[in-house]
């Protein structure tokens, strides 16, 4: 079993390239063009992983493929917002209008292993500006654990839920969170610690945490 | 008279094309995977949406090249790797500085290299100065409108951020190519100036291509 695929959009900057090259982590994963999706077998993966610029609407087409992958114990991670629900257990991203810098304070709700050791404050803020990490939410299934909100109104940008036909999904209504391999702080933690959490796979003990 | 715009199905793409801000501004939405024969017949423009994946429109590029044979505007934003696939088209990349406004006083490059033109009666030139993604080097017979100056440039060569080419490929299409990517952005709810920007050239293409 290979720890994740990922699905590749041809962006000339950001984190797939990243992510891909360093040793340590591109080993760990296939990168696919998206639109190859449809003759990729996916049960030698642990994960998928789905970025911002991708095209809804094609995921959504591939609803029944993306399904079986979760029946399967696969697990689905997407970062962005959701415009076309491809998954039962997504919901239209809602912007939080007129946002000021204090309704964009990350704060954690739970405790997640993808984000152990990762300081809030690193999330809200890159060189002074809050913003980056999420000016919304997905609105999360009944169930699903809500990891970390915004501002005062705690709105939902990270979740985690075990959808009905199987498996694990996780969230975030942002830009994807292996972009953030370069940057100063523990945001850098986020990419490795998500693909350990790939491979822990989602046959955990009743009770434990997703 | 028309204007379409293609959609590549990304969550910006939604926002921007079927939001409320900007959905009244195109007569005819097409999703690029599923754009097929005649769906341009009758536009007499089209706006290729930024950022919408390479592979999509590479795979669709007859269909274009069809719409430009005839006499056609593609009007094509950032991020799609227009050099691949369309004439005249020579872009070299950049690394992006997203910061450059931190700083106080900063020059970022940007100069609007040909005030006189009709697109700059809608679009405010401080409304085209943000982060760009790379340069193009305009062809002989194409006309740059907004450019970065050569000491804003970490290469020092400096090239156009948006340019007009009428007559392309000895033609009678007509290419507006930039490497600002406003549908990106305003679809993200993220930088004021990239919804300015497209509030500017959609107001020009209501003026040119829909009356």
């Amino acid at each position: 079993m290979t720890d994740a695929l990922l699905l590749d959009c041809e962006q000339a900057e950001g984190g797939v390239h990243l992510l891909m090259t360093r040793p340590d982590l591109g080993s760990r994963l296939d990168v696919a063009p998206l639109y190859e999706l449809e003759r990729t077998e996916l049960s030698g993966y642990r994960g998928l992983l789905v970025g911002l610029h991708v095209d809804q609407r094609y995921l959504a087409a591939r609803r029944p493929q993306l399904e079986a992958f979760l029946a399967g114990g696969g697990t689905v991670v997407f970062c962005g917002h959701v415009a076309y629900p491809f998954l039962a257990e997504l919901s239209a991203y809602r912007p939080i209008s007129g946002y000021k810098a204090a309704d964009l304070v990350v704060a954690r709700v739970a405790e997640h292993p993808v984000w152990a050791g990762v300081d809030v404050a690193d999330l809200t803020w890159r060189r002074g500006v809050a913003g980056f990490y999420g000016r919304g939410g997905n609105p999360p299934p009944a169930g699903a654990t809500v990891v970390h909100t915004l501002g005062p109104k705690a709105v939902p940008v990270d979740f985690v839920c075990r959808p009905a036909v199987g498996g694990r999904l996780l969230v975030h209504a942002g830009a994807d969170l292996w972009g953030y391999l370069e940057t100063d702080g523990t945001a850098a933690r986020m990419a490795p610690q998500l693909l350990d959490w790939l491979a822990a796979g989602a046959e955990r003990p009743a009770g434990g945490m997703l | 008279m028309s204007l379409a715009v293609l959609d590549g199905g990304a969550y910006y793409h939604h926002e921007a094309i079927r939001g409320p801000r900007f959905r009244d501004r195109f007569d005819r939405v097409l999703y690029v995977p599923e754009l097929a024969d005649g769906d341009l017949d009758g536009c007499a423009a089209a706006i290729v949406a930024d950022r919408i994946l390479p592979a999509a429109l590479r795979r669709k590029r007859r269909i274009l090249l069809g719409f430009l044979a005839r006499g056609g505007t593609l009007i094509v934003l950032g991020e799609n790797r227009a050099h691949e696939w369309l004439p005249g088209v020579s872009w070299s990349f950049r690394p992006t500085n997203f910061w450059w406004w931190l700083e106080e006083g900063a020059d970022p490059g940007h100069r609007i290299a040909a005030p006189d033109h009709e697109i700059f009666r809608f679009v405010e030139p401080a409304d085209v100065v943000w982060h760009y993604h790379g340069l193009f080097a305009p062809p002989p017979g194409a006309e740059a409108l907004a450019a970065i100056a050569p000491q804003a440039d970490p290469e020092g060569k400096g090239g156009a951020i948006l340019y007009d080419h009428r007559g392309v490929a000895s033609g009678a299409g007509r290419l507006v190519v930039s490497s600002l990517d406003p549908f990106y952005h305003h679809g993200s709810h993220f930088m004021p100036a990239a919804t300015r920007f497209l509030d500017g050239l959609l107001a020009w293409t209501d003026a040119a291509f829909r009356r």
